[in-house]
């Protein structure tokens, strides 16, 4: 079966093209953001932007549902595991900057433009009907695709997940124990 | 104007190489764990391009339909275990010499 012998057609809606080169040039923009930043807090952001960049990404080329886990769990996640480490190490300081700064101000206008676009672009294209000449590409049938074939899979990953989340913990927890033994060492 | 496979897969090689830079460039645990974690999401972009503008994205093709979401979605969730387990080996770094740096036990 040929792979990149039958390409489809490119996607070729104006707002669409247009948003998908905004998304991308904004993920690259974030991850080097994140990567270059000092300020571990800041990298963090940065980095929970560039996963919810490609969260956009995914809703207008992939299946809906993998828009919806990669934004709200894997984004979440990630995110929550970060600061989680960084409340455990070096603290999160209180911000010193006011909720109603021109910083705030800026990233609101930026982040209400990105979300007009995103209607905009919703209602021209009709989402989350996939556009395309192969159809509709909805949750229901990637649902039954993960869960019908690929069970194995699905149990591995589970059990990667399930063993990664016990031996972090044990490690976080093994280390407490040890700051409790040592409290002098550790400050 | 119009977008395709190719325009997606510059920009998940542009996303694998801020990964890569992370990795080598970055003495910091963390920056590093991000550098990883932008690697695998280049990964997941390339998977789930191949699959949107190839035959692998049509509907019945030799049972292969959403195969690219699932293997974006397995890849997700790897990347979220690892991090955790990264994260955790942070920590263990940062407690031992008060510093994020992957190199601290050589001072």
């Amino acid at each position: 079966m040929p792979l990149i012998g039958a390409l489809q057609e490119p996607i070729t809606s104006a707002p669409l093209v247009l948003f998908i080169y905004l998304v991308l040039i904004l993920t690259i923009a974030a991850a080097l953001a994140s990567v270059l930043l000092r300020n571990t807090l800041y990298a963090i952001g940065a980095f929970s932007a560039t996963l919810a960049l490609v969260a956009l990404l995914y809703l207008t080329i992939a299946p809906f549902l993998l828009f919806a886990v990669q934004l709200l769990v894997f984004t979440t996640v990630s995110a929550a595991l970060m600061i989680g480490l960084l409340r455990e190490t070096v603290g999160i300081k209180e911000s010193a900057v006011g909720p109603f700064s021109r910083e705030w101000i800026i990233g609101a206008a930026v982040a209400a433009v990105l979300l007009a676009l995103v209607v905009v672009v919703a209602a021209v294209t009709s989402w989350p009907i996939r556009v395309g000449p192969q159809g509709v590409l909805c949750c229901p049938s990637f649902l039954s695709a993960v869960t019908d074939g690929y069970r194995v899979a699905l149990a591995i990953v589970v059990v990667l997940i399930g063993s990664a989340a016990l031996g972090s913990g044990l490690m976080l927890a093994s280390l407490r124990q040890v700051a409790i033994r040592t409290p002098g060492r550790r400050g | 104007m119009s977008i395709g496979l190719n325009g997606l897969l510059v920009a998940s090689a542009a996303l694998l190489a801020v990964g890569a830079f992370a990795v080598v460039a970055r003495r910091n645990a963390v920056t590093t764990l991000l550098g990883t974690q932008f690697m695998f999401a280049a990964g997941a972009i390339a998977f789930v391009a191949f699959g949107r503008f190839t035959v692998l994205g049509q509907t019945g093709a030799a049972g292969h339909e959403n195969v690219a979401g699932v293997m974006a979605l397995f890849v997700g969730a790897v990347a979220v275990g690892e991090l955790a387990v990264g994260l955790a080996m942070a920590a263990l770094i940062y407690r031992e010499h008060r510093s994020f740096a992957v190199d601290a036990d050589r001072e």
